[in-house]
């Protein structure tokens, strides 16, 4: 018989996890915004209609990261998986030419 | 639905933790926000007959813009031509002189009222309609916290993301028993399961109207950040300029704009649909002149998306942006308008809005009864950890849980009354006083008797602030003219008065017999314990 030996999910990490889900959410939610940005909206005015559709973009992304970053079974693989996350959405965002530099 | 039972335990200890911290904010951002629903019926019930004389006609509007700038050289920058005269706006010409542009661009500063006499001289006033509208809108924006927008806001943006948390968590924990539970109201012995019910009952059905809020409150109050950040990461033009239009004009003197009826008549021209109700004279970052016409009325609101809004050349009357203009928006434009528009409800008229109104309140419910729900489940778990009296920080929340929404409800109620009997004397200043006051005496009533006693004692003294509506509408300003449709505001003054004099009997019949350890009842008031 395999006993199960995972640890049970609790909310005693919510800090790690909740700052995980702040900071590297908010990150996402940036590099996503930037993405679309520059996949939709090269070279248009900042305030444009697309613009401001890339800014609204942040609010569902950060809040439903924020919600559900606690199903992370500790605050470091929160880090290390919204980290890894970052990584392609970020690099995509600068191969495209999106980043300010 | 089945969801394996840690994520369950875990989601329900942090639905509690985020809403307990949360949930009186959100009380206060959700019945104020209720009430701007109506914040235009509002501000006329509320606005005294102007002191202005009678508007000149539009064919006398450029002789009283030049004697405006001619007398007062700082509005040429930013004055505004009203093209419908009502109580709301009974100048022809107004302006506002703000301390800085941060003031000028959330509503603040000195609004001033131009008109002509009947010999043709200037008449300036800077009083003018009712400021209590205002006033309630700023307590929604600002969760009741009455402090500077810069620091206020960062606060309603962690609320709002709290709320975000909230929601889903709350969804989550609900899912398993959703079927089940869904349309069941159980009113039987046990009181919280009751409450639980109807708790979940209104979550559920106005779930997406609480997606709106959420997402649209982070934005609101995120924005400048958001484009900050967007700037620096992405902005090759080195951070926001907003709206651009062309180049600046040469040096020089300025040509004169064209007069009101001949900018109407270029606008029809080229946009025969659009139905013009205010003028807004402005300059672009960039120095060039512009003037922003808007279809509906824009007091009422916070920004652009909730009315029609066209920008032309004031000068050539030649139309430069269609951007915000209903029917004339790309998909683009469009998405984000209604982004705007479903939070503020301005889609749809008036049942929209009365819909909106009753969701609003809905909300407010929604947080009141999850803190009473909180207070409840730590009264089990102390109980059962053998605790027989309540800990103190069980009864201070519970105190406050009365306290901060029927403060809240009162505040708002009598400040409102208050309009008619300050008059044209009232300041967004004596508002304030007269709501903080009262919804500082409720809570600090409810620190004092403890929740239970101040549950029913605190309901009847918001009871009788709600009289003091239609009081005001009998006693104060007879001589006001006012279409009798306002007369609703009055009835709805005591409709909920009606109501919260039923919640004071049932907090009273659960005091006396409720059960002794509970915050309810008659053994858990703070003064006692």
């Amino acid at each position: 018989m395999t006993a199960i030996t995972k640890r049970p999910l609790s909310s005693r990490d919510w800090f790690g996890k909740t700052m995980a889900g702040l900071v590297l959410g908010f990150f996402l939610a940036l590099g996503l915004a930037g993405l679309l940005r520059v996949l939709v909206n090269g070279g248009l005015p900042f305030f444009s209609a697309r613009g401001q559709l890339s800014m609204w973009l942040m609010a569902p992304v950060w809040g439903v990261i924020l919600s559900f970053c606690f199903l992370f079974r500790s605050s470091l693989r929160a880090w290390g998986w919204l980290f890894l996350a970052n990584l392609p959405i970020w690099c995509l965002t600068a191969l495209l030419g999106g980043l300010r530099l | 639905m089945k969801l394996p039972t840690d994520i369950l335990k875990m989601y329900k200890e942090i639905h509690g933790w985020v809403g307990i911290i949360s949930g009186l904010a959100l009380f206060i951002a959700f019945y104020a926000g209720a009430i701007t629903m109506f914040e235009g019926p509002l501000q006329q019930w509320a606005s005294p007959p102007t002191r202005l004389a009678p508007a000149p006609s539009l064919e006398q509007t450029p002789d009283l813009v030049a004697k405006v700038l001619a007398a007062h050289p700082e509005a040429a920058a930013n004055y505004t031509v009203n093209l419908v005269i009502d109580p709301t706006h009974p100048a022809r010409v107004s302006w506002v002189v703000a301390e800085d542009a941060e003031e000028a661009e959330h509503g603040g500063g000195t609004i001033h009222y131009a008109s002509l006499t009947p010999g043709g001289e200037l008449q300036v006033e800077t009083r003018g309609p009712s400021p209590v509208a205002q006033f309630i809108d700023d307590l929604h924006r600002q969760v009741g916290l009455p402090l500077d927008h810069e620091i206020a806001m960062p606060v309603m943006g962690a609320v709002a993301l709290l709320y975000v948390v909230a929601m889903v968590s709350g969804l989550i924990v609900l899912l398993p028993s959703l079927v089940k539970d869904l349309f069941i109201l159980r009113t039987g012995r046990n009181v919280k399961r009751m409450w639980l019910d109807a708790h979940n009952v209104v979550g559920l059905f106005s779930l997406p109207f609480h997606i709106i809020m959420a997402l649209t409150a982070v934005i609101f109050a995120f924005h400048d950040q958001f484009y900050m950040a967007q700037g620096i990461a992405f902005d090759k033009s080195g951070g926001p300029v907003r709206a651009a239009m062309g180049p600046a004009p040469a040096q020089g003197a300025a040509p004169s704009a064209l007069s009101p009826l001949d900018l109407l008549a270029q606008i029809r021209t080229q946009v025969p649909e659009f139905q013009p109700f205010q003028l807004a004279y402005a300059h672009l970052p960039n120095g060039r002149a512009v003037v922003r016409v808007s279809s509906g009325d824009p007091d009422y609101n916070i920004r652009t998306p909730l009315y029609g809004l066209v920008t032309a050349d004031p000068v050539t009357g030649k139309v430069m942006s269609v951007d915000y203009m209903p029917g004339r928006q790309d998909g683009w434009s469009a998405s984000v308008t209604s982004f705007f528009a479903l939070h503020y409800g301005s889609f749809g008229g008036t049942p929209v809005r009365w819909a909106y109104f009753l969701l609003g309140l809905a909300g407010a419910f929604l947080f009141y009864s999850g803190n009473l729900l909180w207070v409840e489940s730590r009264r089990r778990r102390e109980r059962k950890g053998g605790a027989v009296e309540q800990t103190r920080a069980t009864r201070i929340l519970a105190a406050l849980t009365v306290g901060v929404p029927v403060g809240c409800v009162a505040g708002i109620a009598v400040t409102v009354a208050a309009a008619r009997w300050l008059g044209d004397g009232a300041t967004l200043g004596m508002h304030s006083l007269i709501y903080h006051a009262l919804f500082l005496a409720c809570t600090a009533w409810a620190l004092w008797r403890g929740a239970a006693r101040a549950g029913w004692e605190l309901p009847l003294v918001a009871c009788l602030a709600m009289l003091t509506i239609p009081l005001a509408g009998l006693t104060a300003g007879g001589n006001w003219e006012q279409p009798p449709s306002l007369m609703l505001i009055d009835l709805v003054g005591l409709c909920l008065a009606a109501m919260l004099a039923i919640v004071s009997q049932a907090a009273r019949r659960r005091w006396r017999t409720g059960p002794r350890d509970s915050v309810w009842g008659t053994g858990a008031s703070l003064s006692a314990g």
